[in-house]
């Protein structure tokens, strides 16, 4: 049964990996969507920040985890760093910390990414994906998205916002990326290439590991996604189901209609 | 001559399309000449003796053009500039053939041409310019440009193949365009800002694109920093540092905004290779006249309003603190996606808006209206964003509208993206530009 507890009881860390190095596409906008739909429902939230300087409690303490699009130098840098935090991250995904990695970061928690120029990156293999970049002169990919959620763990929840599943967004990858045989597809795109161009899946899921391609950035326009996260952050925290309160989506629905309409969609 | 026919009817096809008024007619004649013969503006340039400039940079090329320009034109030089949005290959070539002179050389002293960031190693290719002015890199429209260190790699090949006769006129504050300078054997002129002469007012700027060090991927470290990635920097680990400015002050900026003082020393550090006399440089920034929607102010039925191109965060960041400080109380902000501005509009979540308040009535308009209202609502909160802002769906009636709510004195403060900018230009003014 759902038990509504005083909001003001709940209390969030978001991690925020890499703010400095990942933040290319207005990540900002997701983390700022994610603190704003708490502390408008009275949930308290801290962000912290997880980068080269933190320490293994920071992480401990996390519940909800983001990072973001990150320039082919940055991502390099991140990654060997990253390998020093591999332990806690998967520790926090295995238990089903919610984590939303969006543009580049899927690519490090993936298997590998191979780059058009230089050595294969070992990522962390939390998602069974791997990446390769084509090369300069293939194209990237690029442009506004529509795709429908297609993850039963995701859908399941009921949100009525995610009710017909329909999310939007802006990609531009030169990497192709190839789920394996244990990954579960995010979603599958109705206009756009998502994560390859050929199998018309966008994205990948793993537990309540969400990873996407989808810039824009995802979450102001699909608050669905934010308040999926939301809860699962508090369910996973507090052991406890939660309706969280509706807000008026008025505009973010508005934005999203107009790339609909322009896609030739309708929502 | 082998190309004279092709200036002679590249003249007349320009003619043509602006009589027919087929909009931007100004590269036409340029497309066909280069498609007949690709080397067209090597060739062209060899014999003239017009010397080149050419600048390139996200963010202040058409002003600093201007001020050089007009500097130039005070002293009784004859310049001829390719005209706005022209910026490539093609836009060289047509502005060569409009300005050619019967015997098939140039009819001007100087030649300014503002280059694209991605056009610029294919221009350097065709054109060896007597300066190459570099005024910043930051980021701006990923989706077509791509990233940052990306274009600074390029420039970096291609700066390398240049020749020596090319005097490097170079932003010692932007890490990046100073790298641009390193291990060059051309002479090298340096512009900055002196950080006395700064206060930093708004300490929380930007998204930085550019805080490693373009040498050696170390942490840079900032003594001083202006704006964004721009200051006084030095990289910990291999040593590269900030060079020292050879312009870093001067006294009567002609437009408001720390942008601006950049670009202004830009133009001077320039004008000094040039070898102008100071007085000249001053009398000539004093007269100064902005370019279009470069806070450019236009009386539209009676009222006031000024236009600050805003067009990446950093642009749209420098535009905001500058009309806060004006104490602006009215804001239009134009948003669209198309070509000219980038299709991916990410970027205006990598805005600073904590100012944003201050502001009393906020206006939306443009093609992405919706996407704006949503970053105003996240940044500004329910309640507030309820009150402030008004969404308008048609441009025209946004204009009318954000007028209507001035009082006698008061400025209206639009900051467009370009496409946006030219729209509400052709409002304004009833004309078009391109």
């Amino acid at each position: 049964m759902t038990q509504k507890l005083k909001a003001k009881s709940y209390q969030l860390n978001i991690g925020w990996l890499y703010p400095e190095l990942m933040s290319t596409y207005g990540d900002k906008g997701n983390i700022m969507t994610l603190q704003k739909r708490c502390e408008w429902r009275g949930i308290e939230v801290k962000i912290i920040n997880i980068d080269q300087r933190s320490k293994i409690p920071d992480l401990k303490t996390i519940d909800l985890l983001f990072a973001g699009g990150a320039q082919d130098r940055e991502q390099s840098i991140v990654i060997q760093n990253l390998k020093k935090h591999e332990t806690e991250i998967r520790k926090l995904i295995e238990k089903e910390v919610p984590a939303l990695f969006v543009c580049g970061a899927p690519q490090l928690f993936g298997k590998y990414y191979e780059p058009s120029i230089g050595k294969r990156l070992d990522g962390l293999g939390i998602f069974d994906i791997e990446t390769i970049h084509a090369g300069p002169q293939k194209k990237r990919l690029t442009g506004n998205v529509i795709a429908k959620i297609i993850n039963k763990n995701i859908l399941n929840t009921k949100y009525p916002i995610l009710h017909s599943g329909i999310i939007v967004g802006f990609e531009n990858h030169g990497g192709r990326t190839y789920l394996g045989k244990y990954a579960k597809p995010f979603a599958m795109v109705i206009k756009g290439y998502g994560n390859n161009g050929e199998d018309g899946t966008e994205g990948v899921v793993y537990k309540n590991a969400i990873g996407s391609y989808l810039h824009g950035p995802l979450l102001p326009k699909n608050p669905g996604i934010a308040d999926w996260l939301i809860t699962k952050a508090i369910t996973t925290k507090y052991k406890q189901k939660v309706t969280l309160a509706p807000l008026d989506n008025a505009v973010s629905n508005q934005a999203k209609s107009v790339i609909a309409r322009r896609l030739g969609i309708k929502l | 001559m082998l190309n004279y026919p092709l200036i002679i009817s590249g003249k007349a096809i320009s003619k043509f399309a602006k009589v027919l008024n087929l909009g931007n007619g100004s590269t036409w004649p340029g497309h066909i000449a280069l498609n007949l013969n690709k080397k067209f503006i090597k060739q062209f340039l060899k014999k003239s003796k017009t010397k080149i400039v050419i600048i390139a940079g996200t963010n202040g090329k058409t002003t600093t053009a201007s001020l050089i320009t007009n500097a130039l034109r005070h002293n009784n030089g004859k310049v001829i500039q390719n005209e706005s949005g022209a910026n490539l290959l093609n836009g060289i070539a047509s502005t060569l053939i409009m300005h050619s002179s019967a015997t098939g050389g140039l009819d001007a002293d100087y030649a300014i041409f503002e280059i694209d960031e991605n056009n610029l190693p294919l221009v350097l290719k065709e054109v060896t310019p007597d300066a190459l002015l570099l005024l910043n890199l930051f980021r701006d429209q990923l989706d077509r440009y791509g990233e940052i260190n990306t274009i600074g790699e390029k420039w970096k090949k291609s700066i390398s193949f240049l020749s020596k006769k090319t005097t490097l006129i170079l932003n010692s504050d932007d890490p990046l365009i100073a790298y641009m300078g390193k291990d060059t054997k051309n002479k090298k002129l340096y512009f900055g800002l002196h950080d006395s002469n700064h206060k930093n007012n708004h300490p929380q700027d930007d998204a930085t694109d550019s805080s490693y060090c373009p040498n050696c991927n170390g942490k840079l470290i900032y003594k001083n920093k202006i704006f964004s990635h721009l200051g006084d920097w030095k990289c910990r680990k291999c040593k590269f540092k900030r060079p020292n400015p050879d312009v870093d002050f001067f006294e009567n900026y002609p437009l408001p905004g720390t942008y601006n003082k950049y670009n202004t020393h830009a133009a001077i550090a320039l004008l000094k290779h040039l070898k102008m006399k100071t007085a000249i440089i001053k009398q000539s920034i004093k007269d100064f006249k902005p370019a279009f929607g470069r806070q450019e102010n236009i009386k539209y039925k009676n009222k006031n309003i000024q236009i600050y191109l805003s067009k990446n965060p950093t642009s749209f960041n420098q535009s905001l603190n500058t009309i806060l400080d004006l104490d602006a109380k009215n804001l239009l902000i134009i948003l669209n996606d198309r070509i000219p501005d980038g299709r991916d509009i990410s970027w205006i979540w990598d805005t600073e808006m904590n100012r944003i308040s201050k502001f009393k009535n906020i206006f939306v308009a443009g093609d992405r209206a919706y996407d704006m209202a949503l970053r105003l609502k996240y940044e500004m909160g329910i309640t507030d964003y309820q009150t402030r802002v008004k969404v308008i769906d048609n441009l025209k009636n946004g204009i009318e509208k954000a007028i209507s709510y001035l009082e006698d004195d008061q400025i209206l403060f639009m900051l467009p993206t370009y496409s946006g900018m030219l729209d509400a230009r052709k409002i304004l003014t009833g004309r078009r530009i391109l």
